[in-house]
């Protein structure tokens, strides 16, 4: 009996661990396949150059914004899109989540990576322009089934400016080329 | 991997893509109507994608699809899906319409006077569907103080923006700055404040209890009053210790009562400016 | 058999749930003081100054105000309701919000009619422990020792009208929507105008200087970031209370930040940041600082004492002291802060001290003070 009662322990401590750890390697592979990888250049950046702290924060900022943004639109929820975004970009991406809880769409942004130049830093350090090109595998999606999936190059037009505790997108825009 | 392309610039390129089954059109201006044409027969399901905009609708192969002009107020790229046995796609642009606004920062909202590059700001086009506009543009900056203008300066824009930083004025007041693209312009004012006080002086006399100590009306170095609660800090030093009080400015003036009895020396200071120093009998 | 272990963990916790309820390990007698009864502490008659003081400050600290001024002799000159207010405070001030939580008496002298004791009293208050300590005078009635209450002092100020002309600051919030750029107040200018670093006893201690250099006022909070070698943040702490946060224009400001059980021998570098907002405020009260001097008190410690003077028409319900010491050179070798437990009342004023650690007595030539007020229902 007591050598049943172990290996049934045996058992299910083996199913908790197996469980456990595809948990961990799904949520490994969700984060890599939305975690954006971000590269910043900000020496030709004029006419106020930009600090090391400042640098840091906008780096890190950008990425978390597109990681937000990749979220949102993916689960088509609002949630992820308050901290980063402000202003006109906050409420286009907001009108997309709606349009797309509304159709019934989701889209993917897979495998980011995104060259970003800053271009413009205003004398008084209160707003930023980046220019980012970007390339990711888009995936359009209706009701599960894949309608669009093409690895994508994109030209970005950003507008940052400081919040409270971080550097915020107010614009983001597509355009031809730069 | 599929060659990368960047959508827009093909788009542009070549003026009009499409894929087999769909026809997307060249560049579109925000707030404008667009037409998609597709081929083939039968029926299919309509996607289109793009900045604020995700609409999907049953259509009929080989009929135009209308795109409203509401449909198209964000600039940016937009993908039209057709889906019938396969799906076919085409991207295209939607640029922005003309400058209808400038967002105008300006900086600080409040300056003291003859400070050095003081004053700075930016303006950024926007068309009238809040789209950044990057085509090129001269901004002219104008300041005025009162009725007279200072100064006028016409500014290329770089990266769809144009910037200034100026000195503040030698006057307190308000300072109006302006930025002017063809006819729209947007208007700022910066209030230029006295600066630090300058040649700080105290009066006073004995009074019951102490002394009544006074400042003469408090300037800037460049004859402006310095304005109404700014603190002036009194000290009236004696023998067995010392009595301070830290004094408002009401009209020019800092007023203060302190107890004090014997020989007293008193002093003022506003911020990290010194005054004279006054010495006085004190009443006991 | 695999539900043994649920089984049981339901089992225990029934059990527990009853033996709970049921009330063991309960106390049975009353809870509360009862006349007469055993209550720690408490003698039933005071036979000795040190019984007396003890029963007295018990009293008080259960709020007994019946018993206690029992134990006060009749030929005190107070009555029973200024003695009650002298303990627990009026006119909202801190000691009206704090208890006493301890305290240690002992015997200064003693005849066989009548002793003094010193006693150092333990508050609990809403800004942290305060210590105050306080001489009295005890004289044996028959067999019985009782307290000597000096007679409470209470400012005699004549009724007036007193007018409020002094500058008044009012904040207009923008409104929720508004166009990028186009309500633009920025937030007050403020500098800090000295630092200073030095270890103590309790940690490191980061203290200067702040002043506001704009024209409107400021609600200011000094960070100071302790940073090493490698440029990596060791700690990060602010000034809490230890600055007067509503500053004026071109008022200046102590600040003290402590780093509780850190020492600077690993601190290359002290990163300071000094953050301002926008505040409503208003000029008046102003209070004066008189008669400020350094001297050593009753325990052998350096104090800065002084009177607090309010020469306003409103009542200031929590006055707190904050104190820069500078040596010769003007640099500021010590900030210390003391909080007054009584209410500032109109035109009327109170004592304050601020005590300076020995370590600090030989370096000190000046000193400047800044007086800090919290007012009930005013911003």
């Amino acid at each position: 009996m007591s050598r049943t009662i172990r290996s049934t322990f045996a058992v299910s401590v083996a199913r908790l661990s197996l469980t456990l750890l595809s948990l961990t390697l799904g949520s490994y592979a969700a984060d890599s396949a939305t975690a954006p990888q971000v590269h910043l250049d900000v020496s030709k950046t004029s006419p106020r150059q930009v600090e090391e702290l400042t640098e840091k924060g906008i780096l890190r900022d950008y990425r978390l914004a597109w990681s937000s943004l990749a979220q949102a639109l993916e689960l088509n929820t609002l949630g992820p899109l308050d901290g980063p975004f402000a202003g006109e970009a906050k409420r286009t991406l907001r009108q997309s989540v709606l349009g797309q809880q509304h159709a019934g769409l989701s889209t993917r942004y897979i495998g980011q990576t995104h060259q970003v130049e800053g271009v413009l830093y205003s004398p008084e350090g209160d707003v930023m322009e980046l220019h980012d090109t970007a390339q990711y595998q888009l995936q359009i999606t209706d009701g599960g089934k894949v309608i669009h999936d093409e690895r994508v190059l994109m030209h970005y037009v950003v507008l940052m400016t400081p919040a409270a505790d971080r550097w915020v997108i107010r614009q983001l825009q597509a355009v031809p080329n730069f | 991997m599929r060659q990368f392309f960047s959508i827009c610039a093909v788009i542009t390129l070549a003026g009009v893509s499409f894929a087999q089954d769909i026809r997307v059109p060249a560049d579109v201006t925000a707030g404008n109507d667009a037409v998609i044409s597709t081929s083939g027969s039968g029926k299919a399901t309509f996607y289109l994608s793009g900045p604020g905009v995700a609409r999907k609708a049953d259509v009929n192969l080989g009929e135009s699809i209308p795109l409203s002009s509401k449909e198209l107020t964000n600039a940016g790229s937009y993908l039209a899906i057709v889906c019938s046995d396969a799906c076919h796609s085409g991207a295209f642009c939607v640029i922005p319409d003309k400058p209808a606004s400038l967002s105008f920062l300006v900086h600080p909202s409040r300056v003291p006077v003859a400070l050095n590059d003081a004053v700075s700001g930016i303006a950024f086009p926007f068309d009238q569907f809040h789209n950044f506009v990057l085509a090129p543009g001269t901004v002219n900056f104008q300041f005025t103080a009162g009725k007279a203008s200072l100064l006028a300066q016409p500014v290329k824009m770089q990266n769809g923006a144009a910037w200034f930083r100026t000195t503040s004025g030698r006057s307190a007041g308000a300072l109006q700055v302006s930025a002017t693209l063809g006819d729209i312009m947007a208007h700022r004012v910066v209030q230029q404040v006295a600066s630090d006080a300058c040649n700080l002086k105290v009066e006073g006399h004995p009074s019951p209890g102490g002394v009544f100590v006074q400042t003469e009306p408090v300037h800037d170095c460049a004859g402006n009053l310095l304005p109404d609660g700014t603190v002036v800090t009194f000290s009236a030093t004696q023998a067995h210790g010392k009595s301070t009080v830290d004094a408002p400015i009401k009209q020019g003036i800092a007023r203060a009562q302190i107890s004090a009895s014997g020989p007293t020396t008193v002093s003022a200071a506003s911020g990290v400016v010194m005054g004279n120093e006054l010495r006085l009998e004190a009443q006991r | 058999m695999k539900f043994v272990i649920p089984i049981t963990l339901v089992a225990v916790t029934v059990v527990l749930m009853a033996l709970a309820l049921a009330g063991v390990g309960r106390s049975v007698e009353n809870v509360g003081i009862e006349k007469g009864s055993a209550v720690a502490g408490f003698t039933p008659r005071a036979a000795t100054p040190e019984q007396a003081m003890s029963n007295l400050l018990l009293d008080v600290q259960r709020r007994n105000w019946d018993r206690a001024y029992d134990a006060v002799s009749k030929t005190s000159e107070v009555t029973e309701t200024s003695f009650i207010q002298d303990w627990s405070g009026s006119n909202g001030s801190l000691r009206a919000f704090s208890a006493l939580e301890g305290f240690d008496a002992r015997p200064l002298h003693a005849t066989t009619d009548e002793a003094q004791m010193r006693v150092r009293l333990h508050w609990t208050t809403p800004v942290g422990p305060l210590e105050d300590v306080r001489d009295f005078r005890l004289i044996r009635e028959g067999d019985v020792w009782r307290a000597v209450w000096p007679k409470v002092q209470i400012a005699s100020v004549p009724a007036q009208i007193v007018p409020v002309t002094y500058l008044r600051w009012d904040l207009v919030s923008g409104g929720t929507e508004e166009e990028w750029g186009s309500r633009n107040v920025d937030a007050p200018h403020v500098r800090i105008i000295s630092m200073n670093a030095i270890d103590s006893a309790e940690g490191a201690i980061v203290m200067g200087e702040v002043v506001n250099e704009d024209t409107v006022p400021a609600f200011v909070n000094v960070n100071a970031v302790l940073v090493d070698g490698a440029g990596n943040p060791i700690d990060d702490e602010n000034s809490f209370d230890k600055i007067a946060h509503v500053l004026l224009p071109k008022q200046v400001s102590a600040y003290r930040i402590d780093f509780p059980k850190l020492t600077l021998k690993n601190v290359k570098n002290v990163r300071m940041d000094a953050k301002a907002t926008l505040i409503p405020a208003s000029a008046d009260p102003v209070i004066g600082v008189m008669n400020q001097k350094l001297d050593t008190d009753a325990q052998g410690k350096t104090v800065l004492h002084g009177d607090l003077l309010n020469q306003s028409g409103q009542t200031v319900n929590i006055p707190h002291v904050i104190v820069s010491f500078y040596d010769n050179n003007g640099k500021v070798v010590w900030v210390g802060d003391g909080y007054v437990d009584k209410a500032l009342l109109a035109q009327s004023s109170e004592p304050f001290a601020v005590e300076l650690p020995k370590s600090m007595t030989g370096k000190v030539q000046n000193f400047h003070v800044v007086v800090n007020q919290y007012s009930l229902g005013r911003s």
